[in-house]
Parts: structure tokens; C-alpha cells; sequence
């Protein structure tokens, strides 16, 4: 019966082809989701609500494995959708900034060591934070993903700009925040 | 400065985005326009001030073992969830369906394989025992019998694929199964942890999965209880901390997951995972009690 059973599975070309695909699940994952979770946190500034949108988007990578780009579109595709997920989780509640600071004691030792140097660093962070804020989108955009690597082709199909536009819009957002992040207290 | 190298050709240069011949126009227009020259520089220098602010923002650690349970935990409910959608769907009738319910059942995942294996093998045992057991009651006559018992098994090892799906395929969502192969009791909001526990007494050492199975549907029962509540979400302080809580939980279960898979035969190792798994039922049912005198308020 087993047998039987085993002969129907082989003419199931889908079947396959999702069996196939849940091992490059697996790379996925271990390639793209540290950029996943930064882009969700960088735009959220939560990591709880951070590590909720990776889980939502990879949710959404394994139910739609079979539309999704493969090789080097999918780091795009991704992106694409933590934007997505992530704006509307702002729409959908208000970010909570005492949630995150409690969050990051408790996960101390992970991220944070000593407590005057956790402090300052936590001030950086506010402040390129704020920076950020004051640049427009696709800007800001632009340059939360060329900083994480992203090539001008990958930044634009995240963005679904066109890829000749990349250039000045990291030199626009580029010279903005420099100007922001001056005026904050950012030292050189 | 415009008339020359445009900001963001200038800007292309540098993260090294342009054609090669347009690279060399660029570059030997840098070495004679002072111009340029000067916007280069202040463009590098904004560069850098750009990383290093944003630096310590990426420099953050990523909780990678946490992410990769939370979601190992959701793709095990989207799994179970799965062949209800497909019925819905409808996509080719219901023989389909039943086929890709049992065709489910059967890929070679290593958890089921596992799990299978621990299923044939208690009911080997079984019938080995039947065997002995029907050996010494009637004596020395044993030729005739064993033979036509011992054949009894093969398709028995067969037969739990093929009757495991029909509930499955037939059960709406949030039904909490009644008919796991043996581990059956199973709460749906009321913490029945004396009479759980006595329900591992009784379980069979071996057997991994089909216990692990009713918990997992149980889990994704209550779990999606939970979340259709969510119209009231929790203070986010308590949320974060349930958060935190359940990820505690999913580690030790992927732990004890571990164990029992290496030691198949320790009965000590699937209790582990067993009260692993308890917790996590009792967590996820005392949020789903703490939360229903809430919504009726």
C-alpha cells in the first residue's frame, strides 16, 4: 500500500516541486534573515514588533514559494514585503518605545554589554534614528537598504524604482542627513 | 559642479554601480576638475559620517536562534492548517485533497519518519506480545497460529496513514482532534494538567509523533483562539513578556525535540519533550483564560 501510495505521490509534480523548495526555505532563512529583521527594526525601532514581521514575512515566503523570485530577487522580494508588513504595523498600532526599552533589558547580554557603553550607544542609535526620520521617502529608504549592502538593482526592485534613479536618491537622502544629523549632535 | 559630474553619477562611482567606460570618463574627469575633486571628497566624507551612524543600529544582535523557533513553531501550525485549505480551495475535488492529505502524511520528513518508525515499532512489539502471550496460553501447538498471526502486521504498520488523514481532512480548523492515535485528551481552553499527565503515563514509550501531534494541533487550536481574539491586544508590556515566555518555551521544546529524537527508545527523553509541550498548552491556556473574563467585561 505504501507503495501505492508512494506511485501517486510521484505523479505529483507540485507536491514535488514544494518539497523541492523547502530546503531552499531553509537558506533563505539563514541567508536573508538578519537583513530582514534590521529593515523591520530600523523602521519599526522594536525589536519585539521587528521579530513579529520577520516571522510574518518568512510565513509569507513559505506559503508563496512557488511565485516567489528565486537567487537574487529574493532578497528584494523580502525587503519589499518587511516594508509592507512593517508599515502597517504602524498603522496598525502605536510604536511603543517603552516596550522596546524594556525589551533590550531583558534581552541583555545579546546585544548590550556594559551599561555606560549601552547607554551611549543607545544615544547614537536615537540619534541616527532621528536623522533618519527627517529624510523623505524613497530616500530614507534608499539608504536604510544601501547600507545594509543592497546593490542600486536590488534597491530598486525593493522599492520598484527605477534603477537609474538609485544613484541621486543616495546622494540626495546621503547629503540630507548629513545636514540632519549635524544639526542633532551627531559629532564627527 | 553640475555641469560636470552629476551628483548621482557621482554618487554611482563610488558604490562602484557604474559601466566600466563611464567608471574611466568619471575618473579622469576627477584628476583635472578641482570642482569635482571638492564634491567627491565632501561626498566620502558624508558617506562615512552616513555609516558610522547608522553603524551601531546594524551592529545590534539579531536574535537568530529565537527567530528560526518562532517560526519552525508557525510552519508547524501553517502545516496542519494546510489540508483544511486546500479542501476550501477546492482546487481538484476532494480526492485530491485526500491524496495530498495522505501524500502529507507520508513525505519523508525527519520528524515523521521518526515517528513512524516509533509507530511500527510499538506495533510490532504488540504483536510480538500477542504472539507470546497466544504461545503460552494454549502450548506446545505454536506452528500454525504464529504464522497466521505474525502476518498480521504488515499491513497493520500500514493502515495509521491512511486512517489518520480522514479527520484530519474532514475537521474545520479549530477543532481540537478527538482522535490521535492514543494520547486523545485535549483541552481546549481548561487547563486539565492532572488528567494530561496521567494520560503520559499511560503512553508507550516509543511512540514520538503521535502524541506530539495531537499537541501540536492542540497548540495551533489554541494559538489561533488567541489570536482571533486579538481585536483587544494586549498591553504591550504583558504582550512582549507572553512573547518572551512562549519563546522560552519553544526553545526547551526544540530541545527536548532534540534529545528524544537521538534516543528514541528513553522513555525519559519523550517525557521531557511531552512536558515541554505542556507547558506550552498550559501557557498559551492560561492567556486564553486570563483573557476571555477580559472581552466579557
Amino acid at each position: 500500500m505504501s507503495g501505492q501510495a508512494r506511485a501517486l505521490i510521484d505523479s505529483m509534480p507540485d507536491q514535488i516541486a514544494t518539497e523541492a523548495s523547502s530546503l531552499s526555505f531553509d537558506e533563505a532563512f539563514t541567508l536573508h534573515h538578519r537583513a530582514v529583521f534590521r529593515t523591520a527594526r530600523a523602521v519599526l525601532r522594536d525589536a519585539a514588533l521587528a521579530e513579529d514581521v520577520t516571522q510574518e514575512v518568512f510565513l509569507r515566503l513559505y506559503r508563496n514559494q512557488d511565485s516567489t523570485p528565486g537567487d537574487e530577487l529574493l532578497r528584494p522580494w523580502l525587503l519589499r514585503v518587511t516594508l509592507n508588513v512593517a508599515r502597517n504595523t504602524i498603522r496598525g498600532q502605536n510604536r511603543s518605545m517603552a516596550r522596546d526599552t524594556v525589551y533590550s533589558q531583558e534581552t541583555s547580554g545579546e546585544g548590550w554589554q556594559a551599561p555606560e557603553e549601552d547607554y551611549e550607544r543607545r544615544l547614537e542609535i536615537e540619534e541616527a534614528r532621528r536623522a533618519l526620520d527627517k529624510i523623505k521617502e524613497p530616500m530614507r529608504s534608499c539608504l536604510l537598504l544601501k547600507q545594509q549592502g543592497l546593490s542600486y538593482r536590488e534597491i530598486a526592485e525593493t522599492l520598484s524604482l527605477k534603477e537609474t534613479n538609485v544613484g541621486s536618491l543616495v546622494a540626495r537622502g546621503r547629503k540630507q542627513f548629513a545636514r540632519v544629523y549635524g544639526k542633532i549632535g551627531g559629532v564627527r | 559642479m553640475r555641469e560636470c559630474v552629476e551628483e548621482g553619477i557621482l554618487q554611482s562611482y563610488f558604490d562602484g554601480e557604474l559601466s566600466m567606460d563611464m567608471m574611466e570618463n568619471v575618473s579622469s574627469h576627477l584628476t583635472s576638475c578641482l570642482a569635482c575633486k571638492r564634491a567627491a571628497r565632501e561626498l566620502e566624507s558624508e558617506s562615512l559620517l552616513l555609516s558610522e551612524a547608522l553603524e551601531p543600529e546594524f551592529r545590534l544582535s539579531v536574535p537568530t536562534e529565537r527567530l528560526r523557533a518562532r517560526i519552525d513553531m508557525a510552519l508547524a501550525e501553517e502545516r496542519l492548517r494546510t489540508p483544511a485549505r486546500a479542501t476550501v480551495a477546492g482546487r481538484a475535488g476532494l480526492v485530491a485533497s485526500w491524496f495530498q492529505s495522505l501524500s502529507e502524511l507520508i513525505t519523508v520528513s525527519p520528524q515523521r519518519a521518526f515517528g513512524y518508525a516509533g509507530l511500527v515499532m510499538v506495533l510490532l512489539f504488540a504483536a510480538l506480545f500477542a504472539v507470546v502471550r497466544f504461545l503460552t496460553t494454549p502450548g506446545p501447538t505454536a506452528n500454525p497460529p504464529s504464522v497466521a498471526v505474525v502476518t498480521t502486521p504488515s499491513p497493520k504498520t500500514v493502515s495509521p496513514p491512511e486512517s489518520v488523514p480522514t479527520p484530519k481532512q474532514t475537521a474545520p480548523q479549530n477543532t481540537v482532534p478527538t482522535k490521535g492515535p492514543r494520547r486523545d485528551v485535549q483541552p481546549k481552553f481548561v487547563p486539565v494538567k492532572g488528567a494530561e499527565r496521567a494520560n503520559d503515563d499511560q503512553a508507550p514509550r516509543v511512540k514520538l509523533l503521535p502524541g506530539e501531534r495531537s499537541y501540536l494541533k492542540t497548540i495551533a487550536a489554541l494559538d489561533s483562539s488567541l489570536k482571533s481574539k486579538n481585536a483587544t491586544p494586549m498591553r504591550p508590556s504583558l504582550q512582549s513578556e507572553y512573547e518572551r515566555n512562549l519563546a522560552m518555551v519553544d526553545r526547551a521544546i526544540a530541545a527536548t525535540r532534540n534529545a528524544a529524537k537521538k534516543n528514541p527508545n528513553d522513555p525519559d527523553a519523550a517525557e521531557f519533550m511531552f512536558a515541554a509541550y505542556q507547558t506550552k498548552v498550559d501557557l498559551l491556556n492560561q492567556v486564553a483564560d486570563a483573557r476571555l473574563p477580559n472581552r466579557q467585561q
